[in-house]
């Protein structure tokens, strides 16, 4: 399966500036491990220590939030609109 | 001149009324930060005919600020006048049948409940995450609905919280990111579109909310990529919430940002919310614009105006050139975020 990833701008230094990204994977936790392969670090800045998500990053199959799909194990399809969602903070 | 038909057109929507008009005027809303978002906001509100407004922000306004914060110009710069101010002379020359108030302070967890008493809503014009999450405990505290809003570079956020209906915040980002990850508007720079269109949409969001419509949900934008997104959260609070449970961590200052003014070195330390694993390579250039920076693996120091910050890998920083905590706070929201 060959999904679209949105990258949010914080980590787009890892992704050369690039927004979107395409990445092989099955379902949420392979599309994440492809794209550290790709550009790596972005596990680093996903997880936070083995392979639990960040509390302050939320991930959306096709504008659905995973939590309330299968968490990391949600299945993903060719075609599919990964959206990475960090905390913003700005706004001054 | 007849004022009367002021607030014509929005009674026509059949949104609003008759009613929902009366009912705006009789609402009390606070706006927390007079920014980029709170200026957009405040401005939307007051035009829209909200009866009392307050607007609460610590900072006084600089020539940079102008290319996105709308309801300031050049002659507040040269007078030198706090945003506060400055927002409630402008608002109340933009509509003299509603009360604005001004409130110059610097919203912390001591402060938070009194500056927020009696109102109907909260809006989020800040600059930083961790006064966001001290506004959220306050909402379920208090039941008072509240609008965060956020906007960096060219994207931002938006959401309604209304305690025991939506997820709050924290629901949603149980933990702050550690220091210096998500770049700030200094940093990593602002197209006033983004802020704008998200201090819109909270306007919006707060009329609505106030007259008892259900509000959106979590709106994601970026005007530069043309990404609109409005995505689907869970819909009810978290179990595990801990704020949503009467557990308020930041209003009992349990967790969030740590300042100690350092004692005759007229320097202040800051201890992050979270653990941060700074990368100083990444760091260094986002600086650069704004200051002299050098480092090495253990320590970046930046100069900035006529302070100097000592940055460590874990986000420990101390800001020489000050012992006011909360030019200090102002300075890592800005520069290192949070």
């Amino acid at each position: 399966m060959s999904v679209t990833v949105r990258i949010p701008l914080p980590l787009r230094t890892l992704t050369g500036g690039l927004d979107t990204v395409q990445v092989a994977g099955e379902n949420i936790a392979q599309v994440i491990d492809n794209l550290n392969a790709l550009y790596p670090g972005m596990a680093d800045r996903l997880y936070r220590g083995g392979d639990e998500l960040n509390r302050f990053v939320l991930i959306f199959v096709n504008n659905e939030d995973i939590r309330s799909l299968a968490g990391q194990q949600t299945a993903v399809e060719d075609g599919d609109v990964i959206a990475i969602l960090p905390l913003v903070a700005g706004g001054r | 001149m007849d004022n009367s038909d002021r607030y014509s057109r929005q009674v026509i929507f059949p949104g609003i009324g008759k009613d929902g008009q009366e009912k705006l005027a009789r609402s009390t809303v606070v706006v927390i930060g007079c920014g980029a978002l709170g200026t957009v906001s405040a401005t939307a509100l007051a035009r829209a005919g909200v009866g009392r407004l307050r607007i609460i922000d610590r900072d006084f306004i600089e020539y940079h600020n102008l290319q996105r914060q709308i309801l300031f110009d050049e002659e507040d710069v040269k007078q030198q006048i706090p945003k506060a101010i400055a927002a409630e002379r402008h608002l109340s020359a933009i509509n003299s049948t509603i009360v604005v108030e001004g409130e110059v302070a610097d919203v912390n967890h001591r402060n938070i409940e009194r500056l927020s008493e009696g109102a109907d809503l909260i809006v989020d014009g800040l600059d930083n995450l961790e006064t966001r999450y001290l506004i959220n405990d306050v909402s379920l505290k208090r039941d008072v609905p509240w609008i965060y809003g956020a906007a960096v570079s060219s994207y931002g956020m938006m959401m309604a919280v209304i305690p025991g209906r939506t997820p709050c915040l924290r629901c949603l980002f149980p933990s702050l990111p550690p220091a210096g990850q998500g770049g700030t508007c200094d940093t990593a720079g602002v197209v006033n579109a983004a802020p704008m269109a998200i201090g819109a949409l909270q306007a919006a969001e707060a009329v609505k909310v106030l007259l008892g419509v259900e509000p959106m949900g979590l709106i994601s934008l970026d005007v530069w990529s043309g990404q609109f997104n409005r995505l689907d959260v869970d819909s009810r609070p978290s179990p595990d919430c801990p704020a949503c449970h009467g557990l308020y961590e930041f209003l009992d200052a349990r967790f969030g940002v740590r300042t100690t003014s350092l004692c005759g070195q007229n320097a202040v330390q800051i201890m992050g919310a979270a653990d941060a694993r700074l990368s100083f390579d990444e760091m260094a250039p986002r600086l650069r614009p704004s200051g002299q920076v050098a480092y090495n693996q253990f320590i970046l120091r930046f100069s900035v105006d006529t302070y100097e910050m000592v940055i460590f890998p874990d986000g420990r920083t101390i800001v020489k050139g000050t012992n006011d905590e909360s030019i200090a706070r102002g300075l890592y929201a800005k520069y290192i975020g949070i």
